[in-house]
């Protein structure tokens, strides 16, 4: 647009020339078109970089913060809590979270979320830095599994997160022991894992107890690997008496497991997810080392208080096997006396003897043989102490002949009764021979020698005053005695001096030996000073 | 178009924008009119200032909505990051009772920017259909426009202190956003639209149109 008007003057009639006033477009419009395209470009990567929009739920918001809550894995942000609201049904809260874009990948069913706060459990403590920044939502990311824009947030964190190099093993046991999450798992007292949950299977009874162990320790973890509870202190009555037993302060603290490798046993790494058998302690781990096992039953008429399942079975001190079960059988149609008897299930390991029966038949033969020529199970006491008995195998000649009873599922093998019931058998033997004793000849006998003894005492009661008389002469000597050789005496100053000079006499004696021993010629010629 | 009577224009004159001489312009052309004391480029009006403004204002309305949405300021606190839009800054001095706080940020980061944008774009469009209405009024509107606008460069300064004072690493780091570069086009493209756009306009239109 022109600022210049017609000026006066000019010629009417004149047309006027036609002003260009909308040319090329001034550059100042460069302005807007560069912020038009900043401004859009900002909003497009902010939509672009928008991440997928997920929910968490949660028991509590507690330290929660609609956008100001992050979302970290490994300590980078991967999205932003954006509001926390109550879940419709009050049971908990629902977090909306953007995530940032390219985070689908792992955002799969497996994918767990937790609330970062300081924590103490495992022995660790964990989460401080949470005190001062607030609490922030973790991560553990899955790829495998279907992807899911909804999750239910754990109440704490998880003891392993999928980074960590190692491998999960499932142990069964039919109970928990003092077993929490975070609990260590030990290899020859190292840590090397830890607990990451227990709880019950629901299929069976059994507890089953998911362990993780950390890289490389897992290549110790082998398929014939022995775990054991090694929660708190374990005292053992048993009856080879008190034993204790514990892997570290920690573990008596708050739990734990202990795993051994048998070193002659099979190379092979076992893998992960592998179910392995939880022993309540060591020992139970390290008896089960024997793989097969013989069951036989034994009967016994009387108490078998004190005979427990665990309890030795022992073969002349060497133990072969325990028993498995005591049980009270009622048997009607057997005579009154015999009605209730004791069955004893027993298993015998094999493996502890050097020579292993090569098959079924041997055996049979084998153990019938054995038990023709004396060999018998009975009740004996394991420890005085604690009344803990034992079952003990033993060949005795003496017994009275039985065979093998190979009727039932289970080989019965014959007992005999327990050397106590023997004591008391020969207790009423040696009662027996001592009534036989000719106690009344003894009696006789033993009352006349004590006549005899009377009768030489009364004799001697006249002799006591004249031995009262020699005594008082004795006395009167002894006085006179002291008179004459006491300190004033002279006999004293006599023989002082003739003591004195017998030590004259002597070290004359002693230089004259001297002398003859440096001048033996001096004998016979005199001193050779008095030449 | 006739300039008003009584006018530099209207007399074939125009005065020095520099030095204030009024010099008559040459008949022939007014390209390369120069002042004959100071050598200033002479012309009866700014050159093309209702483009050069319409630019500037759109440019600043197109800058004004990112840099309201946009963070202007992150302050990280012991780990905590917290962005904040000009408006949550409003609100979190609010909420905080801090209200005269309130009332500066308010007034000086979102009333005066629009309040100019409008002013702006009400004289531009008035200028342009040639309107008579209240002109005195609305050369006071300029005037404010071109005295205020200034102010809203208060929240820039303020960021550009803080972000350099608090840099005490992992205890208190404060960034400027993205949105304090949109916030800074606003008022810079507003001040410079209000520096092209000529009062003058107003009163060529309206003494035209006046009997």
């Amino acid at each position: 647009m022109t600022e210049r008007g017609p000026r006066p003057g000019e010629l009417e009639g004149v047309a006027e020339a036609v002003v260009e006033t909308r040319g090329r477009p001034s550059i100042i419009w460069l302005i807007p078109l560069v912020a038009a395209l900043v401004g859009g470009f900002v909003a497009w990567r902010a939509f672009s970089e928008r991440g997928p929009e997920i929910t968490i739920s949660f028991e509590t918001a507690e330290g929660l913060e609609a956008g100001k809550t992050q979302i970290k894995y490994k300590d980078v942000e991967v999205g932003i809590v954006e509001e926390v609201v109550l879940a419709p049904d009050l049971s908990g809260v629902l977090c909306r979270a953007r995530m940032v874009k390219g985070s689908e990948a792992y955002l799969t069913e497996k994918t767990q979320f937790w609330v970062v706060k300081p924590r103490i459990a495992g022995g660790q403590v964990t989460g401080l830095g949470t005190l001062l920044s607030g609490s922030y939502i973790g991560l553990d990311p899955a790829r495998e599994g279907k992807r899911t824009r909804r999750f239910k947030g754990l109440d704490v964190a998880p003891i392993v997160t999928a980074g960590d190099p190692g491998r999960h093993y499932v142990l069964r046991s039919d109970r928990a022991g003092a077993l929490d999450v975070g609990s260590p798992v030990y290899f020859r007292r190292i840590a090397v894992g830890q607990v990451v949950s227990s709880e019950l299977d629901p299929a069976d009874d059994f507890v089953t107890t998911k362990i993780f162990v950390r890289a490389p320790y897992d290549q110790r973890v082998h398929a014939d690997s022995r775990f054991w509870n090694a929660s708190g202190i374990d005292v053992s009555v048993g009856a080879d008496g008190v034993k204790v037993d514990t892997q570290s302060v920690a573990s008596i603290l708050i739990g734990g497991i202990a795993f051994d490798t048998p070193s002659e046993g099979t190379t092979e790494v076992a893998a992960a997810d592998a179910v392995f058998p939880l022993y309540e302690n060591r020992e139970a781990a390290e008896r089960r080392h024997y793989t097969r096992t013989v069951p036989y039953l034994l009967h016994f008429d009387q108490s078998v208080r004190g005979l427990h399942p665990g309890a030795p079975v022992e073969f002349r001190g060497i133990p072969v096997g325990e028993v498995t079960d005591v049980r009270l059988e009622f048997d009607a149609a057997r005579a009154a006396k015999e009605r209730f008897r004791i069955s004893v299930m027993i298993e015998i390991e094999p493996e502890r003897f050097t020579t292993l029966h090569p098959d079924e038949t041997t055996r049979r033969q084998g153990l019938e043989l054995l038990v023709a020529s004396g060999l018998r199970a009975q009740l004996k006491s394991g420890n005085l102490l604690t009344g803990q008995l034992i079952v003990a195998l033993d060949m005795h000649q003496d017994a009275k002949p039985a065979q093998v009873v190979w009727s039932g599922p289970v080989a019965e093998l014959p007992t005999i009764p327990t050397p106590i019931e023997e004591i008391t058998a020969s207790l009423t033997h040696l009662a027996e021979r001592l009534g036989r004793l000719p106690v009344e000849q003894i009696g006789n006998e033993l009352r006349g020698s004590l006549q005899a003894l009377r009768i030489t005492l009364e004799k001697s009661e006249g002799v006591a005053p004249a031995l009262q008389a020699t005594l008082e002469q004795a006395d009167r000597a002894l006085a006179s005695t002291n008179a004459l050789i006491g300190p004033d005496s002279d006999v004293n100053s006599e023989l002082r001096r003739a003591l004195l000079e017998l030590s004259d006499a002597a070290r004359a004696l002693g230089l004259a030996a001297e002398q003859i021993q440096t001048q033996p010629n001096s004998l016979i010629f005199g001193k050779e000073g008095n030449q | 178009m006739s300039a008003a009577p009584g006018t530099a224009l209207a007399a074939s004159c125009a005065s020095c924008h520099d030095c204030g001489l009024l010099s008559r312009l040459p008949v022939a052309g007014a390209h390369g009119v120069r002042c004959p004391r100071c050598g200033a480029g002479l012309h009866g009006r700014k050159a093309r200032s209702l483009e050069r403004t319409w630019a500037l204002v759109i440019a600043a309305a197109l800058c004004y909505v990112p840099a309201n949405l946009l963070p202007v300021m992150t302050v990280t606190s012991l780990g905590k990051r917290e962005s904040d839009t000009i408006m949550s800054g409003v609100v979190y001095f609010l909420t905080h009772g801090m209200w005269p706080l309130a009332v500066v940020v308010f007034t000086a980061s979102i009333f005066v920017p629009l309040l100019k944008l409008v002013s702006l774009v009400v004289l531009l469009i008035s200028v342009q259909r040639s309107s008579s209405w209240r002109p005195v009024e609305r050369t006071r509107l300029y005037r404010i426009t071109e005295m205020i606008g200034r102010w809203s460069m208060v929240d820039i300064y303020a960021i550009t202190i803080l972000v350099a004072l608090v840099r005490l690493g992992n205890l208190a780091t404060i960034e400027a956003g993205t949105g304090a570069v949109f916030f800074g086009a606003v008022v810079v493209s507003t001040m410079l639209a209000a520096e092209s756009f000529d009062p003058r306009l107003i009163w060529d239109r309206s003494d035209a149109r006046s009997p």
